[in-house]
């Protein structure tokens, strides 16, 4: 099947869980990569920088609304549809199943404060666990819509 | 791998007697998007109850006559 016919034949919603899962995997790899440059560089967790989260933020909201926007325009149709009775069933289960991901490394991230009284990691881990159970959401609804529902 | 539910159709089968009707067309006479009719087709997913009776009235049919329950 051509890359053509492949975009043509998925589900509005699968791409822009795609489209998500890479804007945010992307955003993830480059937060932690910033906080890894800055915990070297001063030799000690680096402190959570308040301007740079909120632009950060402010990024990853203007790329998703510009993506989602594009994929928008490409399919109007679908992209005004409402969710039927199986994409709602995608999004309740993949929402829930993300909802544990994402509370694993946060409990991780307190018994870390707990052990070493490290506030700045407590900040890091916890803002990357929100991340990540974003991301295990739209990687969740990929696979649920692949698999059929 | 989940395991597929053990309902069966005739979906495809009366698509293809009445017209042949697209999926696209089914899709829209039930309300729900192509994905959803190729899932039901290939047995992957189980539509509701209501869906059930929406794709049994596009062929004038009874439930019982377009889903089956494997046995």
């Amino acid at each position: 099947m051509s890359p053509a016919a492949t975009f043509r034949n998925t589900p509005f919603r699968e791409k822009t869980a795609w489209a998500m899962a890479a804007i945010l995997t992307g955003g993830a790899a480059f937060y932690l990569n910033m906080v890894i440059s800055a915990s070297r560089a001063l030799g000690q967790t680096a402190p959570p920088i308040v301007g740079f989260v909120i632009g950060y933020v402010v990024v990853i909201v203007i790329a998703s609304s510009v993506v989602m926007a594009a994929l928008a325009l490409a399919t109007p149709r679908e992209a005004n549809a409402p969710a039927d009775e199986r994409e709602k069933i995608i999004g309740d289960k993949a929402g829930n199943w993300s909802g544990y991901v994402m509370v694993m490394p946060a409990l991780g991230a307190l018994w870390h404060y707990a052990v070493n009284m490290d506030g700045n990691m407590l900040f890091h881990l916890v803002f990357l666990s929100l991340m990540l159970g974003q991301i295990a959401e739209y990687v969740f609804q990929i696979v649920l819509y692949r698999r059929g529902g | 791998m989940a395991k597929p539910p053990p309902i069966t159709n005739r979906i495809r089968e009366l698509r293809e007697q009445h017209g042949p009707m697209s999926q696209s067309a089914l899709a829209e006479a039930i309300g729900v998007t192509r994905q959803t009719v190729i899932a039901i087709e290939l047995g992957k997913y189980s539509p509701s109850l209501e869906s059930a009776f929406r794709i049994a009235r596009v062929f004038d049919l009874g439930v019982e006559d377009v889903f089956g329950w494997e046995a």
